[in-house]
């Protein structure tokens, strides 16, 4: 078995955290727990330093791995500082937390102008082909733009733009290049594991991974950036909304009762982390008969923009449950791109019209960030 | 949703060595808050519990000192406390209401 002291002289080999004393001298180090083989530990810090720290850290786990009989060696860094007045209460249990986050939630993202989410209340509706459709009409009406597929549990941009390559590294060797298709800058989970593979991650796995995708990504310059994100209103959705700085959200519905009730559930999420809402999109609006012309109202046409009226949301526009969409989409190739002069992308143009102009007068009930500073 | 005339901050400074928050709305008000209020009526979890039988009296807190502020999305203010607390997450609201 392994003992606390053959830890502590383990550690003496490091040096802590002024550089000079080690970290069993430095009195830094605490909590030093052993279970199973296994070591934890935890190693007190300045915040401020935490990153510059981290190779400390490194070494101290590999010096308690390197003891004869040691299965594995945990060691965090954390904020608590030595006792001082503040003083350690009941509720004060911080010994042991995790470093700090890299990548610091909602911070905004350089180079992007608006994030714009597009959002369902329920799954089945057509969101990720509006994203991908509005995306691309962006890009017509001349703006940058790219997209990033935060449905991590059903990523779809890599087939609806029809990208089968793998995201390379940026020449600084951190950052993912998006990949680009029909002038869209897309990057996916998708890209990073198998089509049909299911991702079966809990909440914090799923937000450090949309953290990556959103920072860690080379996205250059972009007038809008799209997030397609998971449909419902879940842990995770909300999460996201609290983490991404959105310029606002794009709601996806289909016209029918049901379909709506989950679309106002969605509202109101996004109006509870006071993210702007850009408008409804009524999705598989009608369908016309390719054979006879006819036209079939098959989930109640029109009954999205009631839903915005009488929520006094904007309505962004219809598009309808159409073959050429449903074709053209699982090939990769989205209707926005390769049928221009069609009906059905007139439709998607006119959504992102709106949303391009909305973006521009600042969207409804949007407010700025306000400054937040510390002073001595 | 938040209706569209609720007060609306513009600038959140910590001052004081970090023992006061200030926040200044777009209705014109000033709230001042000392550090050992915010940190006593954190809404996070490990303070308020899940149910008001679960709150927790924090105490002792006379000396605490706001480290750090960060934003969260549009509609709240982390704030990260010299004795290693930082799960509150403070929405604009919140700030009012504590100001009474």
């Amino acid at each position: 078995m392994v003992s606390r002291d053959e830890v502590m002289a383990a550690l003496k080999a490091v040096p802590g955290p002024d550089g000079r004393a080690s970290l069993p001298e430095s009195g830094a180090v605490s909590g030093v727990t052993i279970r199973d083989g296994k070591v934890f530990a935890a190693i007190a810090i300045d915040p401020a330093r935490a990153r510059a720290m981290e190779p400390m850290r490194e070494k101290a786990e590999a010096a308690i791995r390197a003891i004869p009989g040691v299965a594995g060696a945990v060691v965090t860094l954390t904020a608590e500082q030595a006792r001082g007045g503040a003083g350690a209460s009941p509720g004060d249990a911080h010994q042991g937390a995790p470093p700090r986050r890299h990548g610091r939630p909602s911070e905004p993202l350089p180079g992007v102008k608006h994030i714009v989410a597009v959002a369902s209340g329920k799954g089945g509706v057509g969101k990720s082909t509006v994203a991908c459709n509005l995306a691309v009409g962006l890009t017509r009406l001349g703006l940058k733009v790219g997209v990033l597929d935060a449905d991590l549990f059903g990523p779809s941009m890599p087939r609806l733009f029809g990208i089968h390559a793998k995201p390379g590294l940026a020449p600084d060797g951190k950052r993912l290049i998006p990949i680009e298709s029909f002038g869209v800058k897309v990057m996916s989970i998708g890209f990073l594991i198998e089509e049909g593979a299911p991702v079966v991650w809990r909440g914090p796995m799923v937000i450090s991974a949309l953290n990556q995708l959103l920072r860690e990504v080379a996205w250059g310059e972009l007038d809008a950036l799209i997030v397609d994100m998971p449909p419902g209103t879940g842990d995770v959705q909300l999460t996201m909304a609290q983490n991404v700085p959105l310029a606002g959200a794009v709601i996806v519905s289909t016209p029918q009762d049901l379909a709506l009730i989950d679309a106002r559930r969605g509202i109101s999420m996004f109006g509870k982390v006071e993210v702007p809402i850009l408008g409804i999109v009524e999705n598989m609006s009608y369908f016309v008969c390719p054979h006879c012309g006819g036209r079939t109202d098959v989930f109640s046409h029109g009954g999205a923009r009631k839903e915005a009226e009488t929520l006094g949301v904007p309505f962004l526009g219809e598009a309808p449950l159409d073959l050429a969409i449903r074709v053209n989409s699982d090939d990769g190739r989205p209707v926005a791109a390769t049928m221009p002069e069609s009906a059905q992308a007139n439709a998607f143009l006119e959504i992102a019209r709106r949303v391009a102009d909305t973006l521009a007068a600042g969207a409804p009930g949007a407010r700025p960030a306000p400054r937040i500073r510390i002073l001595d | 949703m938040a209706s569209p005339s609720a007060p609306w901050p513009t600038d959140i400074t910590a001052r004081d060595k970090g023992r006061t928050l200030e926040v200044a709305f777009d209705d014109g008000q000033t709230i001042r808050l000392t550090a050992e209020k915010l940190r006593v009526e954190s809404p996070s979890a490990e303070v308020k519990g899940h149910s008001p039988s679960q709150r927790r009296i924090v105490t002792g807190k006379e000396n605490v000192a706001i480290v750090g502020l960060e934003p969260v999305g549009n509609y709240a203010v982390k704030i990260v406390f010299d004795d290693g607390h930082d799960t509150g997450l403070y929405t604009w609201a919140y700030l009012r209401e504590l100001a009474g």
